[in-house]
């Protein structure tokens, strides 16, 4: 029983921790960077979300879109303000801008939104149904199809498209992508853009189970970059697996060795495997000719 | 080293006002300044970390918890053990920084991030589940007091402790300066630079970062275990990580590397929160967007804008430091001649594969002792992955390595170095960071010369090679010729046996020139078996004793280059067959056909200097126009200028009638106008088969079967590999698969940046042929190519650049008869002129 209901609500926030990776991995493989302030992201979605559904009266259906927008439209801004400036002049400190950016965002929000955390009523959180004699809520199923789901879209698009494999041309050489007519600042626009709005996404989904505050973000979104290194952030497969491993293995130990070794547990499982295998469990290291 | 006095006495000034505040200050104020001095001391630490060994972690706060932890527990239970406490903190936290960078060094970026974040958490978690020792989540309240130094009434005041902290953060700031000039700092600043280049002069990379991660981890727990008193209670809430993430702000915003960044940052990080006391609860909101404002305007932080400032005040004068000529075979020490019958270097039957395609195949010849031996091929030829094998970047799959008659064990690239062989690279590898003097320094010191000594020896060895700019200026404004020279000399202070150098005269001038070959020869004579790869056959055959022809990865011949020079074989590899010249021209093209691209007035160039001036010219439709001249002509610069990537300076470039000012070049592919850029351009993790089809998305579309098997039939080769990833594929085919792709865009006009370089000379018959039969069938061509009289027998015009502007023009049959104009602008690179190659 309790197995059970740990395996379910492990798989529901490993997938979430997925779609946090998917994130991650699709600026990466585009750019070479990543944006540290997907945690805020995240955040910012519930936060949205739950502005306009419980703030403004608006239908979820309606309240989605938006909110993915607003989120897909700061990923924009901050690629053009946190991450391009450094890009452009070939140095690492995209990654503390990001930091930066996320500080901000989250200060933000602290002011606007305020520090309690608040409940985010769904109805898909409601009742819980009863599959294999374990209660699964409804929502924890939404989220393992979008985090699986979303993932084997993007596996599809990318491998099997023009457009999936333009954009990862891009930073294999963006000097020939430029010349098989891929804008490449345009593709990496597209990146953050596509990655703010998953994370987004996950704080959407995650927010019913949790609830909404400015710090929400913080761990998760650090979380969601220990499933993506984990699965090697070359991998889309990867990423996402190893999300839901990870949320597998926080939901055992908290079930089994009590909620204080959890984060004990995950985190020396990223620092064992990086030990063994050091570009992820599911990456490769690339072609390397000197 | 005459300032060598600065450091101390600056620490000693900073520790005695700093003293003389606390001592003013009321209890609050001076916790503030104790907190300045315990970030200060994290931020020195992080600054040999990120500043010295560019690496970085987001999880620092956890070493300073240990250190915190292991003082108060110590001193909790025996109260006057305070400072052997203080020191086992240290070390404890230096020993798991050490342990936790072994896997994390190997990593870069956000996988070395990742890590520092992982062990933060599980560090925090462990303190809170270990509730016997650690107290859990409400901590530690009776932390004892620190034992003052100095007696003093009243117990250890804030004041007091502020100042005893600041003393020591004065004390480390000199340390900081010190380890930055001595050998191991300046090995760590060597190894950010370039990792190659490091193995290259026998460093070991892991070993180093793992030291400066070590003494940043036990910096941070030092600063713990002086924070323990100055708090008097700590628990797992007062290390958050977000007080890593300040810590890295506080580096960066004062400027990373620079000895007093970490000061400024500490300031600005805790006292002017403090200051503006309505928005302290802001404070991260602050700090997060005066971080983004410092990297995006001032990189270097605030040390380097008040360095620049100071400049701009008193510009730095360059310094012409002189020494005694160094007798060069003396510092070698090389007197003693080798054991008769065995050469310095031998290659014994070296193999390597790439993907399943023999780049070096049973490579065997002897370097010996004061003499120089010169690898010499046409391009692709394996020579630079000879050389990589010989100094150990490559593992040869076969074969063994030779150094003064032994066999070498372990043929990695430092331990070859450690044995006495040292090496330059094709493109000059300088640790950029450092000075001129300090890139030999770095080396000298792999000796173990003495500091003092030392300093003046490598102005010595600048000197020795012909350097004759300023020492002390950082190696990343050097001009070309001098990069060269100071990496030879470089590889001198390693007193080699065995000194390896690919391509020196690359973009030397041709009056440059002259003074290497004496260079090389003067220190072949000093002992060192100098093996030489170089593409100007002219300087090689004047100065060689012995050349070692290679073509396809085999040796074709050796001997003397008198020897060599009369070999039919070699002739035939470098020359082709006759049946080149034949490669039939197609019909003069009506000269009423319509221009499909004009080039007006076009300027093009790096900064504000113009490699390219004022060129125009027009390429009718079907017509084949050649571009010629000598390397550095400026005709990739034109090409990247008429396509986009570059934006040009002036001119206008029209593509049938339409101009293409101020599109960007993804736009001008997709209009048709098309580049095959020069040298590897290809996508290495994509497979061969996306290459292609990536080739057709300027024109959005996606070929399959009849259109592939076109491009196929032309390039058997490619069809072979078409899954195989094109990272894997040899020069050759890669290039194959560069202009096989650039064919696949349908372009209006295709433009071909040396389309035959890195082509067996069957090959790049074959290419031009096929060339030839495009031009046939209507496709309007603009081809830039090492080969002259190859690219002129195929094109029907031809124009010729000098120093970025045309100097001639006209039909490709008459420059193509102008001998005067071979000799004088395809230099040793023209086929069919035997005579200027060999």
């Amino acid at each position: 029983m309790l197995l059970g209901a740990s395996i379910v609500s492990g798989l529901a926030i490993g997938a979430m921790y997925g779609l946090l990776a998917l994130g991650y991995h699709v600026t990466w493989v585009v750019s070479r960077s990543v944006n540290f302030a997907q945690g805020s992201v995240m955040m910012l979605g519930a936060v949205l979300a739950f502005s306009l559904t419980v703030g403004f009266g608006w239908p979820m259906p309606a309240a989605l879109p938006v909110a993915l927008a607003g989120c897909a439209a700061f990923g924009v801004v901050l690629e053009r303000v946190a991450v391009r400036p450094f890009r452009v002049r070939g140095s690492d400190s995209w990654l503390m801008a990001t930091v930066a950016a996320g500080m901000l965002l989250e200060n933000a929000a602290l002011f606007l939104f305020g520090k309690e955390p608040r409940g985010m009523p769904s109805s898909l959180a409601a009742e819980p149904l009863t599959v294999f004699g374990v209660g699964v809520l409804p929502l924890q199923i939404v989220i393992l199809v979008a985090g699986v789901g979303l993932a084997l879209i993007f596996v599809a698009v990318t491998r099997g498209t023009p457009y999936g494999k333009a954009l990862l041309a891009v930073v294999q050489n963006p000097r020939a992508a430029q010349l098989m007519g891929i804008d490449a600042a345009r593709v990496t626009v597209f990146a953050y853009a596509l990655s703010s709005a998953l994370a987004g996404l996950a704080g959407i989904l995650i927010a019913p189970l949790y609830s909404v505050s400015a710090d929400m973000g913080f761990v998760f979104g650090i979380k969601g970059f220990a499933a993506a290194i984990l699965g090697g952030l070359e991998n889309p497969w990867g990423v996402v697996l190893a999300g839901l491993l990870l949320g597998l293995a926080e939901a055992l130990t908290t079930a089994f060795a009590g909620s204080a070794a959890t984060v004990m547990a995950s985190f020396g499982l990223v620092i064992l495997a990086l030990y063994l295998r050091p570009h992820g469990l599911f990456g490769r290291a690339g072609v390397r000719k000197v | 080293m005459s300032r060598a006095w600065h450091a101390p006495a600056g620490a000693f000034l900073l520790a005695l006002v700093a003293g003389a505040l606390a001592f003013r200050l009321d209890n609050y104020q001076a916790f503030v300044l104790g907190e300045v001095g315990i970030t200060a001391i994290i931020g020195i630490g992080l600054n040999v970390l990120i500043g010295l060994s560019g690496q970085m972690s987001i999880g620092h706060v956890a070493f300073q918890a240990v250190g915190a932890y292991a003082v108060a527990l110590v001193t909790s239970a025996f109260p006057g053990l305070f400072w052997p406490a203080l020191v086992l903190g240290t070390l404890l936290a230096a020993v798991i920084g050490g342990l936790l960078a072994l896997p994390a060094v190997r990593l870069s970026g956000p996988y070395l991030a990742m890590i520092t974040i992982a062990a933060a958490f599980v560090i925090e978690h462990a303190i809170i589940a270990w509730k016997e020792l650690t107290g859990g989540a409400s901590g530690i309240a009776n932390v004892a007091e620190m034992p003052l130094p100095w007696p003093y009434q009243g117990g250890a005041s804030a004041q007091a402790l502020a100042a005893v902290i600041l003393g020591i953060a004065s004390a480390l700031f000199a340390a900081y300066a010190w380890f930055r000039a001595s050998p191991t700092g300046l090995a760590l600043v060597a190894v950010r630079g370039s990792e190659t280049a490091a193995a290259s002069i026998g460093l070991d990379p892991v070993r180093l970062k793992c030291l400066a991660f070590a003494i940043s981890a036990g910096l941070a727990g030092l600063a713990g275990g002086l924070f323990a008193p100055l708090a008097g209670f700590i628990s797992p809430e007062t290390f958050p990580l977000s007080a890593s993430i300040l810590y890295v702000l506080a580096v960066m915003m004062g400027g990373a590397g620079a000895t007093l960044g970490p000061l400024y940052g500490a300031l600005v990080v805790v006292v002017l929160p403090e200051l503006l006391a309505g928005l302290a609860e802001y404070r991260l909101l602050f700090v997060g967007g005066l971080l983004l404002i410092v990297l995006l305007i001032a990189p270097d932080g605030i040390a380097g804008t008040l360095e620049r400032t100071w400049r701009l005040w008193r510009p730095a004068r360059a310094r012409h430091l002189s020494a005694p000529p160094l007798d060069l075979a003396a510092f070698l020490g090389h007197q003693a001649a080798p054991p008769p019958g065995a050469p310095a270097l031998e290659a014994m039957g070296l193999g390597i594969a790439f993907g399943g395609l023999r780049a070096v195949e049973n490579l065997a010849f002897a370097a010996a002792a004061r003499a120089v031996t010169a690898l010499i091929g046409p391009n692709g030829a394996g020579k630079s992955t000879a050389l990589n094998l010989l100094s150990g970047f490559y593992r040869a799959d076969s074969g063994s390595i030779r150094l003064a008659g032994s066999v070498v064990g372990d043929p990695a690239a430092r331990h070859l170095a450690r044995s006495g062989l040292a090496r330059g690279f094709q493109t000059v590898l300088l640790f950029d960071a450092l000075s001129a003097a300090e890139n030999v320094l770095v080396a000298l010191h792999r000796q173990g010369a003495r500091r003092p000594g030392a300093a003046e020896l490598a102005v010595q060895l600048l000197r020795c090679v012909g350097f004759e700019g300023d020492p002390t200026a950082p190696a990343a404004g050097l001009a070309q010729r001098e990069r060269r020279q100071v990496e030879i000399a470089r590889a001198l202070a390693l007193r080699p046996r065995v000194l390896l150098l690919d391509e020196p005269a690359a973009g030397l001038t041709v009056a440059e020139r002259t003074p290497l070959g004496t260079l090389i020869r003067s220190i072949a004579a000093a002992g060192v078996a100098v093996v030489l790869v170089e593409h100007d056959l002219k300087l090689v055959m004047g100065l060689s004793d012995h050349v070692v022809v290679l073509d396809q990865g085999r040796v074709i011949a050796q001997g003397s280059p008198e020897a060599v020079r009369a070999n039919p074989t070699v002739r035939a590899a470098y020359l082709g067959t006759a049946a080149t010249s034949a490669a039939a021209r197609h019909p003069a093209v009506a000269t009423g056909a319509e221009t499909m691209l004009n080039v007006v007035g076009l300027s093009a160039g790096y900064g504000g200097a113009s490699v390219v001036r004022d060129v125009s010219f027009e390429v009718r439709a079907g017509e084949m126009l050649a571009i010629l001249g000598a390397n550095g002509a400026g005709k990739s610069t034109l090409l990247s200028a008429i396509v986009g990537l570059k934006r040009p300076q002036t001119g206008v470039v029209e593509l049938a009638g339409a101009t293409l000012s101020g599109l960007s070049a993804a736009a001008i592919a997709a209009r048709g106008l098309v580049l095959v850029p020069e040298g590897r351009q290809v996508f290495p993790e994509l497979s061969v088969l996306d290459n292609l089809r990536l080739g057709a998305f300027a024109r959005r579309a996606w070929p399959e079967g009849a259109e592939l098997e076109a491009v196929f039939e032309r390039f058997p080769r490619l069809r072979e590999r078409a899954r195989q990833r094109a990272g894997l594929l040899s020069g050759g085919e890669q290039q194959m698969l560069a202009i096989a792709r650039g064919l696949l865009a349908r372009p209006r006009v295709l433009l071909l940046d040396e389309p035959s370089l890195g082509l067996a000379p069957q090959v790049a018959e074959r290419l031009f042929a096929d060339l030839a039969q495009l031009a046939a069938e209507g496709l309007t061509m603009v081809l830039v190519d090492q080969m002259a009289s190859l690219a002129l027998a195929v094109a029907d015009r031809g124009i010729v650049l000098e120093n970025g502007r045309i100097v001639r023009a006209g039909q490709a049959a008459a420059l193509a008869a102008d001998s005067a104009l071979a000799s004088a602008y395809l230099g040793g690179a023209a086929p069919g002129s035997a005579a200027l190659v060999l």
